[in-house]
This record gives C-alpha cells, structure tokens and sequence, in this order.
C-alpha cells in the first residue's frame, strides 16, 4: 500500500535535519506498528521518500512524504494511529492513498510557498513597501551570488520568483512569497530578502523567521498541492 | 519577562550548532505540572546531550521518579561552549528541559558521576546556573547538590562541592533521599534547613555526607577519615539491587530527536561481572551478577520497540556473552522481529568462539563491527591481570569472524599495567600481525578481494580505587609515551590501524581516581582557568592543568606514580562497596605470582565478601550459569 502524508513541522520539529526527520518518521511508524516495507539488502532501509527538504530552522504548514507499507489499512485508521504516536513539533495533517507509484514527490512539487518575517531597522510605510516591491518585481533580472563547488557565480532569480508580496507588522516586514523548487532549481526565501536588502531602499536586520506553507505543484497558472493530483 | 522558551527558540537556538541538545520535549519525555508535586528535582549530566541521553542510568531514574505521583525530575545537560557563550552574554541561568526554568528552581540536583574527566564540567554546569560552588558557600535557598555513579565510590575530590553522595545502585535508594527531604521541606512550609536535612539524610544506608567527615593528615599522609558529628555511620555501605526481575526499568524511555551516541533501545540483562579483572573498577564495584529473566527480557523488548520505535535493541551489559541464557533469549527475539528488520547489538562480547556464534546470529539483520578485549600482549600479564583469555580464544575467534566474512576487527589493549615489560609490548605486536595474517589467508582462501582491517585501540593503565591494583602506581608519562611509540613503530603496516589514548589525559584520570580531598582546590583552580570538557581533544588543555598544579604546590606525578601499602588509609577507605579490603590485596598478591582467580559463577565462592557482607547472591537463569550448554525453551 502507497501513501502519500502531508505534516507539519513546528516548533522543535524545524531543528531536526533531514536525517533526524527520516528516523523520525521511520519511528513513528514503527510505533504506530505500521508495517513499513524495505529496501532489499544487507542494510535495510524503510521505502520512504520526501518532498523537497526543509531547511533547518524554517518551520513549514505542508510536508509531504510517501511511504509503502506491507499491508493495506483504512486511511482513518492509519492517521488516527499515527497522529496519537508523533512527537511534539511534527503533526500529521493528512493521509491518501496512491493507486501506483506515479512520479515520485520531488519530480512532481516545483513550488513552495514562504512567509518570511524579518525586523526593520528603519520604519518604512505600506505604500511604500508595495511600491518597492513592485519595483523590484518589475525587473527583467535579479542576480544573485551563489556559491558552488567552482566558486561563487551570479545567478539570476526574477523568473523564479512567482509571486512577492509585503506587509508591515509592528516593526517587522512580513513577505510572502512562491517560488521554484525542485529538479528544475530552487529559490531560497533569504535570497530573495537578499535582493530587497541590496537595493539600499530598505534598512532590515538579522534575525529572520522563515515559515513555509506548503509545497505545490504549478502548471502554469493552475497550483495543485501534492494531495490533488 | 518574556517566555523563556520564545526567547530561548526564537534568538538564541537558531544560532548555535545542533539546538535539539536544548529543546527537550522529546518523545515519551515528561513534563508534569509544577505545582501538583511536593518535590521537584533535576538530573544533571556534566558532558552533552548526546552524550548524557545515551546513558542508561539517567533514562531508569528519570522515569522511576516521574512514575511518582508526588515528584518530578527533569534533566539538564552541560551545554556546549556556543551554547554557553549564548547564555552567559544574555544573562540567562543554564535551564531544565522540560520547564525551561532556571536549575535553581529545583529542590535537589543530581548530578551523574560517570568518569572523573568531566569533573570540571560539573563546577561550570554550577556557575552557570549562578550557584556557588562549595557547599559550605551555599544556604538553605540553594537546591541540594546531590551525587551517585561510579565515580561517587571516590569522591573525595568533589567533596568540597557536593552536600551528599549516593552509594551504590541508584534505584535502590533515590526514592527514600526524596522521601526524606520532601518530609522535611513539608514540615517547614516548602524551606529547608540544611544541617538538620542532611543529618536526616545521613540516616539513610547508603547516604554520605562529606561535611560530616574530616580527612586528618599526619605530615601530609591521610591517617585517618573522622566522623565529626555524633550519630553518622562510620563506613557507608553500598546500596544494592538484589533482583533484577523485580528493580524497576522504564518500558517508555524517551526518544531523543537527534542521533545520539547510543542511539537504540538499552536492554539491561545482567548487573555485574565476575570475571575478575583485576584492573577493572565496574567488575568490583557492581557484583554480585544477578541476572534478568529471559522470559521477562523477552516481553520488555517488545513492549520497548512499540514505544520507542527504534529499530535496533542493544542487549547491555559489563559482558553480554555471559549472560546464561544469551541463546534462547536471542533465538526468541531474532524470530519475533526479524520481520520488522529489528536488529539487536551485541555491545560487549567476551574473546572466544561462543561470543562469536551470537555475533553471526544477530547479523541476520544488520551487520555490524566486531570488537575484542585481550587487554595485554602475553599470557603471563594476562594471567597477572586475571583477564581469561588465550591466544588460542583470540585465534579462534577471529579465524571464525574472518570465515563468517567480517574484514574488520579492532582490538582493545592496556600499557602500563603492573609486572608489564616490553616484551609484553611485542606480545601486542605478534598478536596484531598473527590476526592480520591469518585474516588474509582466510579471506584469500575464500576469494575475497578484500584486505582484512585490524584496529588496535590502546589505552594506559589508571589505577582505581576499589580495585586489586588500587595500591599500584601508574608508568611514569614519560614511560607511558615511549611505549606508545615503540608500539607504533613496530606496527608498520597500512591494514592495521594503531591508535592510543592521550597519556596526559591517563595522568590526570589516575590522580582524580585515587584523589583525596585536596584535589578540590586543584579542580576549582584547574576550572577558573577556563579547563572544561577535559574529555574533548578540541577542549583538553594539559599545559593550563599543569599551571594549576604548579600555582598549588602540587605535583602530578607523585599522585599518579605513587606506590601505597596495604596498611596506608586510602581516600575511601570508609566506603564500603562489599568486596573486602583483605580480598582485594589477597588478588594483588596473586597478580604478582602470576595465579588466575575463577569466575564464581562456574567455579567455587572466591569470597569476595559481597555476598556474605551485604546478604546478596548469585542469581543465574541457568543455575549452572553455564550458556555454552545447550539451548533450552524459555517461553
């Protein structure tokens, strides 16, 4: 049996690195005494696979992973149980079943959706933000810098940035934001902060709050979330 | 105020290396509600989470004492040096996981006695929760300092810090040290009075307060330890378990969120070893063995794998292969999990060729390295060390690993140890290259293309206290490196790896390990000048600790290298962990005439004396103790 689950990853939840998510995840089946299934060999490991990983620190609304099981189960039977037996900072959202093992997770999701909170050295009004955004937005590129196994090499973001929007709240600038992800590239939130900041039109500092709210699937204009297609 | 947990996740964890050391919330960890208890205490690990969360002893006290409706225990772990840093800019005392209160909140500090090198860390674990480090500094305001484990059976050196030490196995007595103080807190409206609480305390078999006892030195050599206050035992004796079937052991440990060192479910099977090492401190301390049902071992495994999740049980002991039942036990459990891919380790297996029958079981499912203890290089020191092993065992064992197709074989050996020569040292190098060679003609007979890979794990000789070599003297450091290099100039050949423990770092074991009460000073000086984490290479700063000694007129090596008399008082003299005094110099005196003792369990009483001092025995599942016999049912 193939599921498809998407979770949450709240407070402690963002501090685990991938790794620690896996045997999370392998644990909490197992305690949900799911009988996951394995890969063949002297090293077995359970056949689950993520969506695009999360970064540690961000927190995230929508998580998704698919894993097999040996034996069928009803789905409520199976979220119930689960839900009872995961650690605090992960929470079970939803379960479907997958008739076929279709595309895996990571060649389907090529967008994420970020909220990203980050403190204002200088106070800077709605308007103001709205037209400063559109302005950036309005460019044909937006370079910038990332760092490779050759060096540091400039790489151009604007059509990898679907949508920005911001707000003020108190004296934060609260941004949201979708962007690529997945096989085809990935758009880091801090990158397209990075690329507000560069301008010198808005004064922030440290400390930003990344959280994702979900991972889709965008075929042009139409945006899916990995449980609708 | 702010939420000290918003503050703590939101600025401060984001920023330092592996914040799930600090989060606590954990799977199956417990936070229960402060006010609907009457004794709140804590347990400390001087060293890092992964470190302290791997420890077995921390996981059973933890959930004995939250399984009681009227206290809580949480935990608390030294912090690492970003972390510290963190707290101290900000001014935030070191906090417990699961409240996020500061540790001075908590009525008792338990604080865990597991090796002496993290002895600084528990002075700094203190200053960071801005308590005073000497106990005669601290009022009835502060939380009592509380301290057990193995290193609480010399803790003369940690004297000064601590207002009472626990002797012996902790389960057996935690609950009435709580009993007691929550009585007395109750009866003075949530105060304490410290002189009065720890009289109370001392009453308690097993109990030792220091302050109530006074090293007297005559021209610098300890003449006697004084009891000082009327109606305090003269010895302390040794708390003990006396049936593993019937001593607590928590079936839902908790499941850190990050990869700890022991990262599996611990399942205890036996308590105790009567190999009778003579240099071996734990195989002393903890006897009589008493073994677990396996009947009842079975059903903890399973209950355990349902609430942990883990995939993998490590079946723990000071020597699992001796477990009488080992077979059966493994047979039970290999059939039942084999199919969820549950795999089970084997931690600490004895050098012949029944450890490795058991090893080639449990590699059904996962394979994993193979480790042996030969100790020393020759029959002879072998024979003087009491350590039953022969060449021949090493021989077959390995020949059978190599056969089975494991390539990769590490070795424990120890330099420095009484009677040791150098040709003991060859002794060492003949073994390395006979398993090697032999491993290459094995693998080569059965087509391997493969190079066999032997590690030779060396550490140096401590003296401890408690032991038949408590008298004994350590090699001289310069004597300790020599052989180190001598050992690594003749293991020349790129399929062994030869690796050695820092001498310096052996020397400053050796005098914390027979240390007395002086040592205090020397470990505060050693701390204010910033030594920490002694057990970290990165942190380890042998020149700051020989500044410390210099600035208190101590010398190191005398306190290592120093030779005592049967008749001299030792720094515990007056603790009593059941074995004889008389038994253990009887066992040096044997290790000089190069005579071996038998293990009880197979031969006759040796008598030791724990069995006739503390009205404890034996308890073997097979009554002959016997686990190479054959198998029989035990569901």
């Amino acid at each position: 049996m193939l599921v498809r689950m998407k979770y949450s990853k709240t407070s402690a939840g963002r501090f685990m690195s991938h790794l620690d998510l896996l045997r999370t995840i392998e644990r909490i089946f197992r305690r949900a005494g799911l009988p996951l299934a394995f890969s063949e060999g002297y090293n077995p490991h359970p056949k689950i696979s993520f969506g695009s990983a999360l970064a540690v620190g961000v927190t995230s609304d929508g998580e998704y992973l698919d894993v097999e099981l040996r034996e069928e189960a009803p789905l409520e039977l199976l979220e119930s149980k689960l839900k009872e037996v995961s650690p605090s900072g992960i929470r079970i959202i939803e379960l479907i079943q997958l008739d076929k093992r279709e595309q895996s997770l990571t060649a389907q999701i090529n967008m994420s959706g970020y909220i990203v909170k980050v403190p204002l050295a200088q106070e800077i009004t709605a308007d103001k933000l709205e037209q400063f955004i559109s302005s950036v937005m309005a460019q044909p590129s937006l370079c910038i810098a990332r760092e490779g196994k050759k060096g540091i090499r400039q790489v151009d973001i604007r059509k990898g940035i679907y949508r920005l929007e911001g707000k003020i709240e108190c004296d934060e600038m609260v941004l949201f934001m979708e962007v690529l992800t997945g096989s085809e590239g990935n758009v880091r939130p801090e990158e397209v902060v990075e690329i507000l900041r560069k301008t010198g039109e808005i004064q922030l500092r440290e400390g930003m709050q990344i959280h994702r709210t979900g991972l889709f699937v965008k075929n042009d204009a139409i945006i899916k979330t990995p449980l609708e297609i | 105020m702010r939420n000290m947990r918003t503050v703590l996740e939101n600025e401060i964890l984001p920023r330092v290396v592996k914040p799930l050391r600090y989060v606590g919330t954990e799977y199956n960890s417990v936070k229960k509600d402060w006010d609907s208890v009457k004794l709140r205490t804590l347990f400390a690990f001087p060293d890092l989470y992964e470190v302290g969360m791997s420890h077995l002893g921390l996981r059973i006290l933890y959930h004995l004492v939250n399984e009681q409706p009227e206290y809580l225990m949480e935990r608390v772990f030294s912090p690492w040096t970003d972390m510290e840093q963190a707290l101290r800019e900000q001014n935030i005392r070191l906090f417990s996981l699961e409240s996020y209160r500061p540790i001075t909140d908590f009525d008792c500090i338990g604080i865990t006695l597991q090796y002496e090198m993290s002895y600084t860390n528990i002075l700094n674990l203190l200053d960071l929760g801005k308590i005073p480090l000497r106990a005669s500094e601290r009022d009835d305001t502060y939380p009592l300092i509380m301290g057990g484990g193995p290193c609480a059976y010399n803790p003369e050196p940690l004297a000064d810090f601590f207002d009472f030490f626990v002797i012996g196995e902790g389960e057996e007595v935690i609950l009435e040290v709580y009993e007691i103080i929550s009585h007395h807190r109750e009866k003075r409206q949530g105060q304490q009075d410290k002189k009065i609480l720890l009289k109370e305390l001392s009453k308690i078999n097993g109990v030792y307060v220091p302050a109530f006892y006074e090293p007297v030195y005559d021209n610098g050599t300890l003449s006697e330890i004084r009891a000082r206050e009327n109606g305090v035992p003269a010895r302390i004796i040794k708390r003990v378990v006396r049936d593993l079937d019937k001593a607590y052991f928590p079936l839902k440990p908790i499941v850190p969120y990050t990869e700890v060192v022991h990262d599996r479910i611990m399942l205890e099977v036996l308590r105790g070893c009567t190999r009778g090492c003579r240099f071996c401190q734990a195989g002393m301390l903890y006897r009589p063995v008493r073994e677990r049902s396996a009947k009842l071992l079975a059903k903890q495994a399973e209950e355990l794998i349902t609430a942990t999740g883990y995939n993998e049980v490590s079946l723990t002991s000071l020597s699992t292969s001796d477990y009488s039942c080992i077979k059966p036990l493994l047979k039970v459990m290999l059939d039942k999990h084999e199919k969820d891919k549950i795999g089970i380790s084997l931690p600490s297996l004895r050098v012949d060729a029944f450890s490795l029958e058991l090893a080639k079981e449990v590699q059904r499912v996962r394979k994993t390295g193979l480790t042996f203890a030969p100790e020393a290089g020759t029959q002879r020191l072998r024979d003087v060390i009491n350590k039953g092993v022969t060449e021949e065992n090493l021989m077959e064992v390995t020949t059978a690993a190599f056969e089975a197709g494991w390539n990769q074989i590490k070795l424990y050996f120890m330099i420095g140890l009484p009677t040791e020569t150098f040709a003991d040292l060859d002794g060492i190098v003949e073994l390395a290259y006979k398993v090697l060679h032999n491993g290459v003609r094995i693998l080569r007979e059965n087509g391997k293309t493969r190079q066999p890979k032997i590690t030779i794990s060396v550490s140096s000789f401590v003296p401890k206290a408690h032991t038949p070599f408590q008298w004994e003297r350590q090699d001289d450091i310069g004597l300790l490196q020599e052989k180190q290099q001598y050992l690594k100039e003749k293991i020349r050949d790129r399929r062994i790896n030869y690796n050695y423990h820092d001498a310096e770092l052996s020397l400053l074991e050796a005098v914390f390990a027979r240390g007395d009460r002086r040592l205090g000073s020397l470990l505060q000086k050693a701390w204010e000048k910033g030594c920490k984490f002694d057990s970290w290479t990165e942190h380890f700063h042998y020149d700051v600790w020989q500044e410390a000694f210099q600035e208190l007129n101590m010398d190191a090596h005398y306190l290592a290298n120093i030779t005592t008399a049967y008749e001299s008082v030792l720094p515990w003299e007056h603790l009593d962990m059941g074995v004889t005094k008389e038994y253990l110099w009887q066992e040096r005196e044997k290790a000089y005439q190069t005579a071996i003792t038998g293990d009880c369990r197979f031969n006759e009483c040796s008598l030791c004396g724990v069995c006739q001092d503390l009205d404890v025995s034996l308890v073997l599942e097979r009554k002959d103790g016997n686990a190479n016999a054959g198998t029989h049912e035990i569901l």
